[in-house]
């Protein structure tokens, strides 16, 4: 329920947020009121363009404030980086939301404020939400300059709506504002794929990543709940105290110390972060959100939104460690996914799919990072991934955007030397260098400590991971590069897609419709010598420029601050995500951190320095298996060499290219049984319920239909019945007191 | 003397600015008769802002005069919005045209202001009242302005002669009620020998409530109940309602109804929540009995009959009657432990906040349409359909105010119906708590009806003809009131803190009622003399 | 102690309604004989308005020019004023000069006149006073 209900738990609680948070828990600091602001901007973006859409405005306007809103918030977050960031948590309040107390004792008071906590973990996450949204905010400017109008305005206030839920999630002091802002992605996720909704396909994806995510958030939503009935608050600060028991005993060896129902609250942390982030079984979403817009795609589905689960993980670490097999189950978890989405990866045809399929791949590298008990690695590899990600994406909506919707990488070739594209060709190259691992990238540091850490950690097969890893290494390394080889470079030549809005930026909608909601792929002459592809203007130019450049400097984060791993590790020093306090994790690192003498071992050399060798070939050798099959001797755009290897897997590809088919596997165990219960209890419900629900309605009206005479409208029938009223309510109560 | 005139600075404030309305609304002079809506705003203005320093008074219910008379003022405010152009319409057009001269006898817009503002002070007055003479008169205050705007009001749209019988029959009925209450509150007299609430308190708690108080409090009660539409004096409403322009039903679904419950928790106060052996405090049994079948009927006949409607002011009307018994079901659960969720009367004293935003905000809606300036407004519900589409904001305004009005989370409607729930759950009132609850399920069905019409509905072609009146400021407390009822429903922690003091009820004490009413003999003003050492008490 | 009739009962209220029941029947008891013993014939000129003796012209239900009500008001303004200052003239005589009992009712007399100079003033601008 909403803050007013504050008022109903008596006045102290009314006072309590009166004066504002009074008590804050032990370690923290009052944070500076700007912060609240960090938020508030992208808010005041969203009703800005709401402002926009009444009033039906037909510019760029909606646009340019979004951009304007986002980058006073980014640069916010960065005075709070240069402010904050390395002090105890700063904990800025609000406003009182929620304050329901049942009773005195403990436990039976649910509050959550709108406060903000400001620690390492939330400046990295910050920082690259706010700074990427306002680019790609740049970037949509030009990107959706066909809807220029309602559509367009729509677009940003979800946009904008969607940084505003972020920032509550990442910024949260306590697990229920980080619910509110979990829902509100979703919520805008859902808003975003749907944009195109007179598009079947982008409806339907839509409401497959709302309702998968619903699966993931029921678990968040129940482990929320198990967490406040077991430990009696939801807050962050004063949560972890009461969690540090069970996280030492299990340190001591003593997990069944440990009662049945705490261990399971990570597990359904577990099934929300695997929600949201993609992970198996329930990743499928993912590359079908890729109907949305292109920076939608880059935004919220590759760089921020899906590494909430990531986040949550991170934020919730203490909660993690209280089970001994948590962790192990979210690094197979991660492995295997990654491996799964790497391979359907290889297969697919569609370039945005690729990059979707390997979004999923990496973010298993990352869920495997923060299991692995490098934490840092893993937040690490979500801060480069989500530049070059957000580059490869941009990147592929450029081609998107230039040549009328085709995606497809056989109908492709040469993009990169044509001219006006040369920005978008560098910008894909760099980005797919640090996909692909290759040396002294950003993506090869982040992955490095990824890697290194599944051969030192010990745990349930730790090694097995670290192989598989390795595998996914290469393969992401081929089909990264086999996207460039294909598309960016090699013989100029291409089809035009169906979405023909040619230069004077027609109406999309409109167009679709008439072509049947855009399902229908009219032969590409059908558009005839008048197509010029529509080379990107300034904005996106500059955004890729600028995403290309981001991604490079990432690199550099992991020579400042050597002393705590990279940048990172420096932000997350003394957060609740340092790993130091695992049972694990003491067990192979020694007591005395991070740099001790390390137990694991690669084929007998220290895993962190053969690393770097081991997966620089294996990333080279990738590409070298790209190059050779998709670049040599190439001449058209449809056929390369691979083509011939094809019949040789045998049905393998074709497996791998129909997805490994899950969803049909989904749609036979899950939707069709669900189908058949729903339509019996249809019956049962026309039958019966509407029956006694049709009664119900009847007898009010019935009721209606015998009182209305008395409102004849003659007013000294009124009055009569107004005397005989009174007289009658008179006798009644005479006729009590007797 | 002086205490009573520091509780009485928002009404004189407001009697100084009905006066200076009342000779600026005549003036020869356009642009100066144009200053007579925003004069009576900045008296509004000025009387909330008093109102806000006014001090406690003694008594059993201490804090709620402030709070009614800032509630007043605050919805006055937003009712000034509305209000434009209700009256003087084609005359004051006609006059820029040049197709006439100003005639004074003509004119309307100074007398509809002032019994505007006047009706509010005796809304304000009836919060000061300490006796029933002041409650009396204060409640006529009350109601004969709004007989006069109602009549009025028909001639700026042309609504033919309905106005005309809208405006006799509401005070001729009107007139019948306050007989029967003053009849009451002879009879109360009678039976205590005085008229001041606080000696009339002390005598009950002394001496029990004889036949003859229970009588004279329930011909009181049902009396009041016309001012709220309540059952058995509710049949008056929904002609009136539909008759009246939409600003003026607005105001007649707030000023009366407010005027109305302060009057019930000042006499119900009066004689006092008595303790029943082992359960929750209740009223006197015979006023409580009297009282439940009127709240039960009250939202039983309202609801129902709103099923039926196709005319959206006359559904509005009937849900006005609804919702007044839902109020009393506050008034039956009584004051509980003090705190939000169990006190009844705060919940009821919030409730006429929420509701009167509201409701404002659906009436407004209404009072932005016409179908053309002479054939007046629009009143069908066919003529609102796919009214999201056709005028977003009016549109999705009057969506809001309808799921508010029908109580639906997380609007402001949720959290004014919430407590009334709780307050009966904490009395142990089940059966009204049941019928309460049926009650709110018959009513979303008509609200969902016309929350579809408007929003889901393709707009017809009927509905496209109808067009927007003129005057900027009537959208502006539409979406005023919309903006309220979603805002307050997350920053409303403030009010719901103010209602809670506002609702907090003093018993009074066996021995201290004699005292003060020996005291009270002596000096020249009894009442303020009662109040004022009580006041005194609390300072030393 | 005041007159307190709370627990008294009806009793005293008994002459009343004798009194009552008494004036009931002679009017009722006097209607009801007239009609059983007087002669009663009917005709148009029987029927006529009676309007001492003069032939009545026209119909009772006549329009009068808004002018008398205004008039009837405005002079209801000022006999009320007068129903109001004679009893005050005279307590206010008895008054001690210059105390602050005199002065208060001096400033309660004073707003009380205020009003009706509003009420006046209303009047005057509403164009009552003019008679062309």
């Amino acid at each position: 329920m909403v803050g007013g209900l504050a008022g109903m738990t008596g006045l102290a609680g009314a006072a309590a947020a009166a004066g504002g948070d009074g008590a804050l828990a032990a370690g923290t600091v009052a944070g500076p009121w700007w912060v609240v602001l960090i938020p508030l901007l992208p808010m005041l973006g969203v009703v800005l363009t709401l402002v926009c859409a009444i009033f039906d405005v037909r510019t760029k306007a909606p646009a340019w404030m979004s951009v304007a809103c986002l980058a006073a918030s980014f640069g916010l977050a960065v005075l709070a980086y240069l402010e904050l960031a390395g002090g105890p948590t700063a904990v800025t309040f609000g406003f009182r939301w929620i304050d329901v107390a049942w009773g005195d004792g403990p436990g039976q008071r649910l509050s959550a404020d709108f406060a903000f906590a400001f620690d390492g973990l939330t400046c990295l996450w910050m920082l690259f939400v706010t700074g990427l949204a306002t680019l790609i905010a740049l970037y949509a400017s030009e990107y959706m300059s066909h809807d220029v109008g309602v559509g367009y305005c729509r677009f940003f206030a979800a946009f904008n709506l969607f940084v505003f839920s972020m920032a509550c999630l990442v910024m949260a002091d306590n697990l229920v504002l980080l619910f509110l802002g979990w829902e509100g992605v979703g919520l805008c996720s859902y808003l975003l794929i749907g944009y195109f909704y007179k598009k079947p396909s982008a409806v339907a994806a839509a409401k497959k990543a709302f309702i998968m995510n619903r699966i993931g958030d029921l678990g968040l939503l129940m482990g929320m709940l198990l967490t406040f009935v077991q430990f009696g608050t939801l807050k962050y600060a004063e949560l972890w105290p009461l969690v540090e028991p069970y996280v030492a005993a299990v340190r001591a060896g003593h997990a069944d110390e440990v009662p049945f129902l705490v261990g399971l609250i990570p597990v359904l942390l577990m099934v929300g972060a695997f929600g949201k982030s993609a992970q198996l079984p329930l990743y499928v979403w993912l590359p079908d959100a890729m109907e949305g817009p292109t920076p939608v795609s880059a935004l919220i589905h590759a760089a921020t939104m899906v590494t909430a689960g990531v986040y949550l993980v991170a934020r919730t670490y203490p909660l993690f460690l209280v089970s001994e097999w948590a962790l192990p189950v979210v690094a197979w978890v991660g492995a295997l996914t990654a491996l799964l989405a790497a391979t359907i990866g290889m297969a697919q045809f569609d370039i945005k799919r690729i990059m979707a399929y390997s979004t999923v791949s990496q973010l298993g590298y990352m869920f495997c990072g923060m299991a692995l008990l490098t934490s840092v690695g893993g937040a690490f590899h979500v801060f480069t991934h989500a530049f070059f990600k957000a580059t490869l994406f941009l990147c592929c909506g450029a081609v998107m955007h230039g040549f009328a919707g085709q995606l497809d990488l056989r109908r492709l070739s040469g993009v990169g030397q044509m001219p006006g594209w040369r920005i978008v060709g560098l910008a894909m190259l760099v980005g797919c260098l640090n996909l692909a691992g290759f040396p002294f990238t950003a993506g090869f540091f982040s992955k490095d400590m990824i890697l290194a850490e599944a051969f030192v950690t010990a745990g349930p097969g730790y090694q097995a991971i670290g192989w598989i890893l390795l595998l996914t290494a290469g393969l992401t390394a081929y089909y990264t590069f086999r996207v460039f080889f294909r598309v960016f470079v090699g013989p100029v030549e291409y089809v035009p897609g169906d979405e023909h809005h040619a230069d004077e930026h027609g109406h999309y909608h409109e167009e679709h419709g008439e072509h049947g909601g855009g399902l229908q792929r009219p032969a590409p002459e059908a558009h005839g010598h008048g197509f010029h592809p529509h080379a990107p203007g300034w904005a996106i130019n500059l955004v890729l420029a600028l995403l290309a450049a981001g991604s490079i400097a990432a690199a550099g984060a992991y020579f400042v601050h050597t002393e705590h791993h990279g940048w990172v590790g420096n932000l997350l020093h003394g957060s609740p995500a340092e790993p130091t306090h695992s049972a694990a994790f003491v067990e192979s690192h020694g007591h005395g951190g991070v740099d001790a003498a390390a137990h694991g071992s690669f084929f007998g050399l220290d895993p962190h320095k053969a690393m770097y060798f081991v997966s620089s070939a294996i990333g080279l050798v990738g590409i070298g298996v790209a190059f050779v099959l998709h670049y040599l001797g190439r001449t058209t755009a449809a056929t390369s060499r691979a083509d011939a290897l094809l019949p040789k897997v045998g049905p393998v590809a074709r497996w791998a290219q129909g997805k490994w088919f899950v969803d049909e596997l989904y749609d036979a165990a899950v939707v069709k049984p669900l189908w058949v219960l729903s339509h019996v209890l249809h019956m049962f419900d026309k039958l019966v319920v509407d029956g006694l629900v049709n009664a119900a309605g009847w007898l009010p009206r019935m009721v209606g239909r015998a009182v209305r005479p008395s409102q004849g409208g003659v007013l000294h029938g009124y009055a009569v019945q107004m005397a005989g009223g009174i007289a009658l309510a008179l006798v009644i109560v005479w006729l009590m007191t007797l | 003397m002086m205490e009573k005139i520091a509780i009485l600075w928002p009404e004189i404030a407001m009697f100084a600015g009905t006066c200076v309305v009342m000779l600026v609304g005549l003036s020869p002079r356009a642009e100066v008769r144009r200053q007579t809506a925003l004069l009576a705003g900045v008296t509004l203005a000025v009387a909330g802002l008093l109102a806000a320093n006014s001090p406690g008074v003694a008594g059993p219910l201490p804090g709620m005069m402030g709070f009614v008379k800032g509630l007043t003022a605050a919805v006055g405010l937003m009712l000034v919005l509305l209000l434009a152009g209700t009256v003087d319409r084609a005359e004051e057009r006609a006059i820029a045209e040049g197709r006439t001269a100003f005639n004074p006898l003509r004119s309307t817009r100074g007398e509809f202001y002032s019994f505007f503002l006047f009706s509010l002070t005796g809304v304000m007055l009836c919060a000061s009242a300490g006796d029933l003479i002041w409650l009396f008169l204060a409640l006529e205050l009350t109601s004969l302005p709004t007989y006069v705007m109602v009549a009025m009001s028909g001639k700026g749209v042309r609504l033919g002669d309905r106005a005309g019988e809208a405006g006799v029959k509401y005070f001729f009925l009107g007139a019948m009620g306050a007989a029967v209450f003053l009849y009451g509150f002879a009879l109360l007299y009678g039976a205590t020998g005085t008229t001041r609430f606080g000696e009339m308190a002390a005598f009950f708690a002394a001496e029990g409530v004889g036949p003859m108080a229970t009588a004279g409090l329930l011909l009181a009660l049902v009396g009041v109940s016309f001012k709220i539409a309540a059952v058995p004096m509710h049949f008056y409403t929904a002609d009136v309602y539909q008759g009246a322009a939409a600003p003026v039903s607005a105001f007649l679904a707030f000023a009366p109804k407010t005027a109305g419950f302060v009057s019930i928790l000042l006499l119900v106060s009066a004689v006092g929540w008595l303790p029943t052996g082992g359960q929750a405090p209740a009223l006197p049994g015979s006023i409580d009995a009297a009282l439940w079948l009127i709240a039960a009927l009250t939202m039983t006949v309202g609801n129902v009959l709103a099923l039926l409607q196709t005319s959206v002011k006359r559904l509005l009307a009937y849900s006005s009657i609804a919702h007044s018994g839902y109020m009393l079901v506050g008034v039956i659960a009584g004051p509980g432990d003090g705190s939000f969720t169990q006190n009844g009367l705060s919940a009821v004293l919030f409730y006429l906040l929420a509701y009167g935003v509201t409701n404002l905000g659906a009436f407004a809606v209404l009072a932005c349409l016409e179908r053309d300036a002479e054939s007046g407004e629009v009143d069908s519900a066919a003529d609102l359909k796919g009214l999201c589409r056709t005028r977003p904001v009016l549109g999705w305004t009057m969506a809001i105010c309808l799921l508010s009005l029908l109580g639906f989370p997380p609007l402001l409607g949720f959290f004014a119906k919430v407590p009334l729930f709780t307050s009966l759950l904490g009395a142990g009132r089940y059966w009204l708590l049941v019928i309460l609850a049926v009650n709110s399920a018959i009513a979303a069905y008509y609200y969902l009806g016309l929350v579809r019409v408007v929003m889901l509905d393709e707009p017809s072609a009927e509905s496209r003809s109808v067009r927007a009146t003129p005057f900027v400021s009537r959208p502006v407390a539409a979406v005023a009131s919309a903006s309220a009822v979603v805002l307050l429903a997350v920053l409303g922690n403030g009010l719901m803190v103010a209602s809670q003091a506002a609702g907090q009820y003093q018993r009074p004490a066996v021995g201290d009622g004699h005292a003060a009413r020996a005291e009270a003999r002596t000096s020249d003003d009894a009442r303020a003399e009662a109040r004022g050492s009580d006041v005194g008490a609390e300072r030393r | 102690m005041a007159p307190t009739l709370a627990n008294d009962g009806l009793a005293p209220y008994l002459p009343v309604g004798i009194i009552l029941l008494m004036a009931v029947t002679f009017a009722v008891a006097n209607i009801v004989l007239t009609m059983l013993i007087g002669p009663a014939r009917k005709g148009r000129t029987k029927g006529m308005t009676y309007e001492s003796g003069m032939n009545p012209v026209g119909t009772a239900r006549k329009r009068f020019n808004v002018r008398f009500y205004l008039i009837a008001m405005v002079f209801l303004v000022f006999d009320v004023e007068i129903v109001f200052l004679y009893p005050w003239a005279t307590t206010f005589r008895g008054l001690e000069p210059g105390s602050e009992e005199s002065a208060l009712w001096l400033g309660r007399i004073m707003f009380f006149l205020l009003t009706t100079v509003v009420a006046y003033v209303y009047g005057y601008r509403k164009g009552v006073f003019r008679f062309d």
